[in-house]
């Protein structure tokens, strides 16, 4: 297991190569560069902030160079946020979105697993429906509905919370947009388990153990609780790596200072070291979590073995 | 939809006023609150804080109240002293100005006629890279060349006399040279303090201003928190102790959390709710006529619109008065040429057949069509930017072109970088295009249809305007040159290069226990010294 | 001596049936799954005979009847925008719109995910290690990159918008698959497929496959909201439908900016997106239940 681990954890440089020149050639190919603006910029202060910026080498020197900075831990200078670097921009925003995303994905995982083995207990009962017609208003309606709606009610009409702002992660600032988050991510966390739960409860060895005349909680937790969690564990690695680095309605409608936001502004700008920048993080996240459910699968099933 | 035009022309020819009049003036009997904090929402995250490389408004917003140049602006849009106590004109194109002796960097240090000197040359300098150096320079002499490194810095007209006397050239009598300085890029700048910490000098315990507060706190894309300067020559008047900065992009949160409090100041309304606003927080909205037109750029250079009866046609039919009332529904006002109202240097122009009834202005617009070889069912091509507002405005267009003209509109909606670029290249039909004045003189505005300049997307050029408009920078008289320039926008608007179609306004809300915010402040300047908060 | 079976038994003896027909009954039996398969048929029949039966085009504005409630008047029963379009053949015309997008994007990225999690789940070793790795390069660009990408090159057709959006929902598709291929893999009937020789190829979609069928139906029906609303996004960046076409996430998001002013704006569009929604997750669930052969 751990020989896996360390051959995973090798793995990510050629992965990170492969995201950064695929990002770095989609970047330079889109139309648009960071300093077209209304205005017009004189051609000497065009060409000084393309040496500033080394925009004025060829493609593949510019490569180089970024690659160059990035083994020095250096993600470069932001071309839109002059006085920040894509370091300080980075490790601001990243202790954001995860406080944000990680509690959301707590409070979902927590939520939809219980809801969805409730639910999977008394299958197509009254109790099932009801169930999951709460699990699912996440899935079914739009985040950018849930969002003004849970202000609208909690910040406009009850005023017990602020509607946005992020204020140094005062927890009064964090229950909506975790709120909004989770609900989302119940839906889906919910209804696979559910779904799991219900196919593993109908497999031979549960049907030994109710003949054993084990009670049904013990059945639940100990034996079947294990292999219907796999699908969760699967769905769970997604998520997570969306609700902390691409959030954006969530940031955009609670004004946080987090990753998603900072993606989508920096595309938009043609900022392309900070996009380059949040795309190495991005990629480490993303390596980080799915070499974790592919662990928990290990645990989880005895029988998977790398 | 407040007019103060006259207000603001007698304002603006008062030039001599006595220094302290105008910071936060508050009216006797105002009662002020204990706790003097303001928390203002400002758009985007500001894209930089020093005051040579800011571009966009919300920076310019921020370095404002912590920078002052030779002169300032109030938030009633007048021009007043700032760090230059006075001022004489020895020639047309000289101005001698005397700095207060009291004036200091937020560091104690005073500020001499020599900090002017090094933070123009900072700014104009190629080195500096600063992306707004060209809009601000052809005004100051040998700016241009000194911005295009053509010309070294100490031949840019601007010179220290003694401590506190500075001498500042211009190419060409400027008349709004006053409203010009008072913009933040050409404020005092320390050199210690750049030399010191080079790129760094704008974060927080390192930046050293000489405007009525100071960074407190700078979090990114959470907040910039601003705190009063005590060294501030007119800190007395300086109501405010504390003013946050928020940068709240989505125009829906920002007012979402000026209701529940969290601000006092939303930067903008969310289209089409202004209305809606007026009738739920009458005492808080605000409206006031902006120096800004929202025009579409028309490519001159274009098979179709090559002929000047269909451009012609096009802007005719399009019924400006409902687009205004109806269709944005925000006060803002119709316009048919490309001068604003409330702009100096020229007059508002007009065409003629803007007082027609519709009706008429269908037929003739018919005319020209057939006489054009422009069939109905002919296709136009039109391109915008991602934005409800913009969209609306759009298909407002692309419904009268079809009814009353017959012709089908396909409509390309795109990113904004994407839109710039297509229509620097030429490589569109008609585009969406807005422009806000970078100064309050009419050549702002002319400059969008001028031969050769870079602001002109259209590519049309009619060389006897042009002729128009250099005489009109030349002459001395401000009433020959407004007379120059207002018949040169005329003649130019003639060729029907472009399609005006409102001026912009500043629907705004802020909450009624912050007083000194006017309405008549048409460039959006409002500094947080002219603010203050009424006992609530 | 012959044992004799006595005729009855033979008689009694029920004749054969498939699997399908058990999945069908199972399936009818699940309320909340059949109602919702009526609902969802209604909606489709009426966002495509809808607009043909209604006065209004969708396109035709009104700068008179501008931001309206629901009202009788000029058969203006869901109101209108703030354009004075009809909010109705709107809504009709954009469901038009989610829905094919729902389901085209939804095979193609289903038929990927499938496929993709399938082979490198049960292919294992190098394979398995390349092919995952693949989906962690996809994962970690950002979209917006690939969308405008792919707008600038390939143009701005419709199926177009499908494409980009199936780009970005198969690999979570992939990823659950793949999990649940594992631990398939190492039961014991495919051990005992093997054992007898059959090729891995048939064991894949013979074996595999069908007992994927319940993960893969949940998560398809997982997916479908998911894409619709990832066109919503799309559209709102510039890059989906263009105006004055319109979709129902398209609708939803105008209507959320006015919801205080004009919920109607976000009340029909947003019952039709829900209900539809809530359907397809409803139906989604049945249909695995039905499938499930060891339902009870």
């Amino acid at each position: 297991m751990w020989k896996y681990t360390l051959r995973r954890i090798l793995a990510t440089l050629p992965t990170l190569l492969t995201v950064i020149t695929v990002c770095y050639l989609m970047l330079h190919l889109t139309p648009g560069g960071p300093f077209d603006s209304e205005r017009k910029v004189s051609a000497a202060v065009l060409a000084n902030l393309q040496a500033k910026y080394h925009l004025d080498l060829p493609l593949w020197q510019q490569y180089l160079y970024y690659l160059n900075n990035l083994l020095h831990g250096d993600l470069g200078a932001s071309f839109r946020y002059a006085d920040w670097s894509v370091n300080d921009l980075v490790a601001k925003a990243l202790p954001v979105s995860l406080l944000i995303g990680g509690l959301s994905m707590l409070i979902a995982v927590f939520a939809g697993v219980v809801l969805g083995i409730w639910a999977a207990l008394r299958q197509n009962s009254w109790l099932d429906h009801a169930l999951m017609i709460f699990c699912n208003v996440g899935g079914s309606v739009p985040s950018f509905v849930i969002g003004p709606l849970l202000v609208t009610v909690f910040a406009l009409w009850l005023k017990w919370l602020p509607s946005g702002g992020w204020n140094e992660g005062q927890w009064r600032f964090v229950v909506l947009p975790v709120a909004l988050l989770a609900v989302i991510n119940l839906s889906t966390v919910g209804r696979v388990m559910r779904g799991s739960l219900i196919e593993v409860l109908s497999s031979n060895f549960i049907l030994a153990a109710r003949a054993k005349g084990l009670p049904m909680s013990t059945i639940v937790l100990r034996h079947a609780l294990r292999p219907a969690l796999i699908p969760v564990v699967s769905v769970l690695g997604p998520l997570a790596i969306s609700s902390i680095t691409a959030a954006v309605v969530t940031e955009t409608w609670f004004s946080l200072p987090g990753l998603g936001k900072l993606i989508v502004n920096g595309a938009s700008n043609r900022d392309y070291t900070l996009v380059l920048g949040l795309v190495v993080l991005v990629t480490f996240v993303a390596v980080l979590l799915n070499l974790l459910v592919d662990l928990a699968y290990a645990l989880l099933d005895p029988k998977i073995r790398y | 939809m407040k007019l103060l035009t006259l207000r603001f022309v007698l304002a603006l020819t008062c030039a001599f006023i006595a220094p302290g009049l105008w910071a936060a003036q508050v009216p006797k009997g105002v009662e002020l609150a204990a706790k003097q904090e303001l928390m203002r929402s400002n758009g985007a995250e500001p894209e930089t804080l020093d005051p040579a490389l800011a571009e966009s408004v919300g920076a310019n917003q921020i370095t404002r109240d912590m920078f002052e140049g030779l002169t300032a602006t109030t938030s009633s849009g007048q021009t007043v002293p700032g760090v230059a106590v006075s001022w004489k004109q020895t020639n047309p194109t000289t101005w001698v100005f005397t700095l207060r002796k009291d004036a200091k960097f937020s560091n104690g240090e005073p500020i001499t006629a020599e900090d002017f000197v090094y933070g123009w040359r900072r700014y104009l300098d190629p080195k500096t890279a600063s992306p707004y150096a060209t809009t601000l320079a052809p005004f100051i002499l040998n700016g241009m060349e000194v911005a295009e490194g053509k010309m070294p810095l100490t031949d840019l007209g601007v010179k220290a006399l003694s401590k506190d006397q500075l001498e500042v050239k211009t190419p060409f009598p400027v008349a709004f040279l006053l409203d010009l300085l008072s913009n933040t890029q050409f404020a005092p700048i320390n050199k210690a303090v750049i030399d010191k910490f080079g790129k760094d000098w704008t974060k927080p315990g390192n930046m050293v201003g000489n405007g009525a507060y100071v960074m407190k706190e700078w979090r990114v894309n959470s907040a910039v928190v601003l705190e009063k300067n005590p060294q501030y020559w007119d800190a007395k008047s300086v109501q405010l102790n504390k003013v946050s900065y928020l940068p709240i992009e989505d125009s829906n949160a920002d007012v979402k959390m000026f209701q529940s409090g969290e601000t006092d100041y939303a930067y903008v309304l969310p289209p089409g709710s202004y209305e809606q606003f007026k009738k739920s927080h009458p005492a808080d909205i605000k409206n006031g006529p902006m120096l800004g037109l929202r025009f579409y750029a028309l490519n001159n250079k274009d098979p179709l619109l090559k002929d000047v009866r269909v451009r012609k046609a096009l802007s005719m039919v399009i019924d400006r008065d409902t687009l205004a009332s109806k269709v944005t529904a925000d006060g803002q006002i119709p316009a048919y040429g490309v001068i604003v109202k409330g702009i100096s240097g020229a007059d508002v122009t007009a065409y003629d057949w803007a007082a027609w009834p519709m009706e008429k202005r269908v037929e003739e617009a018919k005319k020209l069509m057939a006489a054009a070889g422009v069939k109905p069912g002919a296709k136009l091509n039109f391109t915008y930017n991602t934005d409800q507002y913009h969209k609306k405005m759009a298909i407002f267009a692309a419904s009268e072109w079809k009814t009353k003209l017959g012709l089908e509109t396909e409509m390309e909606n795109m990113e904004f970088k994407v839109l710039l670029k297509k229509r620097h290249d030429g490589e569109f039909q008609i585009a969406r295009h807005g422009w806000v004045g970078d100064y309050n003189d009419a050549t702002t505005f002319l400059t969008l249809v001028q031969c050769d300049s870079d602001a002109n997307d259209n590519k049309n050029c009619n060389r006897k305007a042009e002729d128009l408009i250099n005489q009109g920078n030349q002459a001395l008289d401000p009433a020959k040159r407004k007379a120059l320039l207002t018949s040169a926008a005329k003649l130019v608007m003639e060729d029907y290069p472009m399609i005006p179609l409102l001026q912009y306004t500043l629907p705004r809300l802020v909450k009624s226990y912050v007083g000194g915010y006017f309405e008549s402040n048409p460039m959006d300047r409002f500094r947080s010294k002219d603010l203050y908060i009424i006992k609530h | 001596m012959p044992y004799l079976i006595p005729k009855s038994v033979t008689e009694i003896a029920p004749a054969a049936r498939s699997p399908w027909l058990d999945a069908r009954q199972r399936f009818v039996r699940n309320r909340a799954a059949l109602v919702s398969l009526v609902i969802l048929m209604l909606i489709a029949l009426t966002c495509l005979v809808g607009p043909w039966l209604s006065p209004h085009a969708y396109d035709d504005t009104d700068w008179n009847l501008m931001g309206i409630g629901p009202t009788w008047d000029h058969w203006h029963l869901f109101g209108t925008d703030e354009l004075g379009r009809d909010l109705l053949v709107r809504t009709l015309i954009g469901g038009r719109i989610s829905l094919t997008v729902g389901v085209l994007a939804t095979l193609v990225s289903v038929s990927l995910g499938v496929a993709w999690g399938a082979v490198a789940g049960f292919v294992g070793g190098k394979v398995d290690a390349f092919m995952m790795r693949i989906v962690d390069i996809l994962y970690a660009i950002p979209y917006l990159l690939i969308a405008i990408m792919m707008v600038t090159i390939l143009g701005r057709d419709f199926y177009l918008v499908v494409l980009t959006i199936s780009a970005f929902s198969w690999m979570d598709m992939a990823r659950v698959v793949r999990g649940q291929t594992l631990s398939i893999k190492s039961k014991e009937y495919i051990e005992a497929a093997r054992a007898i020789g059959v090729p891995t190829r048939r064991i894949i979609f013979s074996h595999v496959v069908p007992n994927l069928l319940g993960i893969v139906v949940i998560y398809t029906s997982i997916t479908v909201p998911g894409v619709i609303l990832t066109e919503s996004v799309l559209s709102f960046l510039g890059l989906g439908v263009q105006e004055p076409m319109t979709s129902w996430g398209v609708l939803i998001h105008d209507g959320a900016n006015v919801m205080e002013s004009s919920p109607w704006m976000i009340w029909f569009p947003g019952a039709a997106l829900t209900l539809t929604l809530y359907c397809a997750n409803f139906l989604g669930d049945g249909m695995r239940d039905a499938l499930d052969p060891k339902t009870r």
